[in-house]
């Protein structure tokens, strides 16, 4: 059972400012109750899908400059000076 | 001059020099003015470039000089592909404002063949929904009768190819998307193989199972875009060589001793009286074409949506974890903000379907859950892809209704999220085992709303899939768009 602690502590996970966290908690029950038919599958196998890539395969990894219409990148950003973006103060 | 010919009618027309591309787009331009009011399928109008880039292409044509393939055909594309210099929304309020600085390669590829972009259209924020509700700038209405819904994620691109907004419309199939909107509004649409088309510039919403398709109002328009779209992408590592198949060669070989396996479960409880008649309709037709059809039994079909909405979820709140509109967003500033206070707050801008997803998302990849949820959900995907490869050994293709159901009202379900969730369960089958579908339109409700067919292919047998799109389509005679 989703309660109101949950979903807080959900929103503190993704942050995000839950404006109505009452709203988000009967339909996240719901829809993770339904989920729980996950547990009523017979599984047979413990198999996954993957698909293997080989190193070969793989383009090479080296720099190459992002540039559109002759700008580079940063040049579309949000930033303050000296090619720097500005982000809040960390505690 | 008609805006409702087909895009190869469109190449010819122009070849032939009986139009103009700059008379069709204007004219095109038009109608979006004219129904725009009504079904709201158009986020961004590029009105001036797109009239400028058909004027260039009149010129080229005229003086000779090498054309692309496409001759200026007008195209709309979801908001959620990147589009140099036009904005890429994706529906959300975190992306209004934002650019993009470069063309996703399924643009570049359309442009290189001079199409012409009319705008960008709407779609479910960032991809999430059925219905094209959950957009921040309101929601699209099913040109069939503007009180319904169009069908979504990419509601944008069903409305204005059907309501003749555009001639095709690039979309992004992730549970559905591209095929739930053609079924709702009567155009056809392909959700390619995962791996056929470079997801490079697509807005990443859950990378492992979505995929960009066309929407067209004939299968040959689809298979055209293919030609064009369709191959490896060094900038996608998914995406593989396809050799240059045509797919438009060969689209009226028929259908004749195809065998066709009509899904079980999908045509069981829940499914509309009028959807069900359709779809036994459809049978019926394939096989006085000549296919031979056979049910099919696909167990994994039953915890399809359950395993489906648990790793969408886990990826959606993954790729979303990026928007902090530190390096690209709206306007507003980080000073007198802690850090994640700062974040926090401008994430509440988040629409109720991201924000319920991501929050889906957190619990099931969460320590003491993940195990629970999401490894089953895989290894639930992992068995239905076996079923699916086993299905292919006895059948060429699936057959069922895109759609349990008919179009609805706008609102009516709006605030029932799990029952929303389940409409999709027609079509995540082919997003979880990475096949190619196809939605055709194939019936006009007693209240006059569209019921498509979809057919279902194995992986990268896009070229049969279409020639059984196309057969099916030959055999329908469906009433125009009442708009």
């Amino acid at each position: 059972m989703v309660d109101r602690k949950e979903i807080a502590h959900l929103g503190d996970l993704v942050k995000v400012d839950l404006k109505e966290p009452e709203k988000y908690i009967q339909q996240v029950d719901q829809i993770l109750n339904y989920f729980e038919r996950l547990d009523r599958v017979e599984y047979n196998s413990d198999k996954t899908l993957r698909k293997e890539v080989s190193f070969e395969s793989l383009r090479d990894d080296k720099y190459e400059q992002f540039q559109s219409d002759g700008k580079p990148l940063i040049d579309y950003l949000k930033k303050d000076q000296n090619n720097f973006v500005r982000a809040p103060k960390m505690i | 001059m008609s805006l409702e010919i087909s895009a190869t009618e469109y190449l010819s027309r122009v070849r032939a020099g009986n139009i103009s591309v700059e008379e069709f787009v204007a004219k095109t331009l038009d109608r979006v003015h004219t129904v725009e009011d009504k079904v709201h399928a158009y986020i961004t109008i590029d009105e001036q470039n797109a009239l400028n880039k058909a004027k260039s292409i009149d010129k080229k044509i005229k003086a000779k000089e090498k054309v692309g393939s496409l001759l200026g055909m007008p195209v709309s594309i979801k908001d959620n592909i990147c589009t140099f210099g036009l904005k890429t929304t994706c529906a959300s309020k975190m992306l209004e404002n934002f650019v993009s600085p470069y063309d996703a390669t399924v643009i570049s590829r359309l442009r290189q063949e001079d199409a012409v972009i009319i705008g960008k259209v709407n779609l479910d924020e960032f991809a999430m929904g059925s219905t094209t509700e959950f957009s921040h700038f309101g929601p699209s209405r099913n040109p069939w009768n503007t009180e319904y819904v169009p069908g979504g994620s990419s509601g944008g691109s069903g409305v204005s190819v059907s309501a003749l907004e555009c001639m095709i419309s690039l979309g992004s199939d992730t549970g559905g998307s591209v095929r739930s909107p053609a079924s709702f509004c009567s155009v056809v649409g392909l959700k390619p193989t995962y791996g056929l088309v470079s997801r490079y510039g697509l807005v990443s919403y859950a990378n492992s199972i979505e995929q960009i398709g066309p929407v067209a109002r004939r299968v040959e328009d689809i298979a055209l875009v293919m030609n064009i779209i369709a191959g490896h992408d060094p900038r996608d590592d998914t995406t593989v060589q396809n050799n240059k198949v045509d797919y438009t060669a060969g689209l009226d070989s028929g259908i004749k001793g195809k065998k066709i396996g009509l899904v079980q479960q999908m045509i069981g409880e829940g499914v509309d009286k009028e959807v069900s008649s359709a779809t036994n309709n459809a049978v019926s037709k394939l096989q006085e074409l000549g296919a031979e059809c056979i049910t099919i039994s696909l167990d994994a079909v039953e915890h399809s949506v359950a395993a489906y909405y648990t790793i969408a979820s886990a990826e959606a709140s993954s790729n979303l974890a990026r928007y902090d509109n530190l390096r690209y967003g709206f306007d507003f500033g980080s000073e007198g903000f802690e850090f994640k206070a700062y974040v926090s707050k401008i994430r509440s801008n988040f629409g109720p379907e991201v924000t319920r997803r991501m929050l889906l998302g957190a619990f099931v990849l969460s320590a003491g859950y993940y195990g629970k949820y999401y490894l089953k959900a895989q290894k639930v995907r992992a068995m239905m892809k076996s079923q699916v490869d086993e299905a292919f050994t006895k059948v060429d293709f699936l057959l069922a209704p895109t759609m349990p159901i008919l179009p609805f009202k706008i609102g009516e379900k709006i605030d029932d999220p799990l029952t929303l969730y389940l409409l999709d369960i027609n079509t995540i089958t082919a997003n979880l085992t990475g096949i190619p579908a196809i939605s055709i339109p194939f019936a006009i409700s007693s209240s006059g709303l569209p019921i498509g067919m979809q057919i279902l292919a194995n992986s990268f047998e896009e070229k049969s899939l279409l020639q059984a799109g196309y057969s099916l389509q030959q055999a329908t005679n469906l009433p125009r768009v009442p708009l």
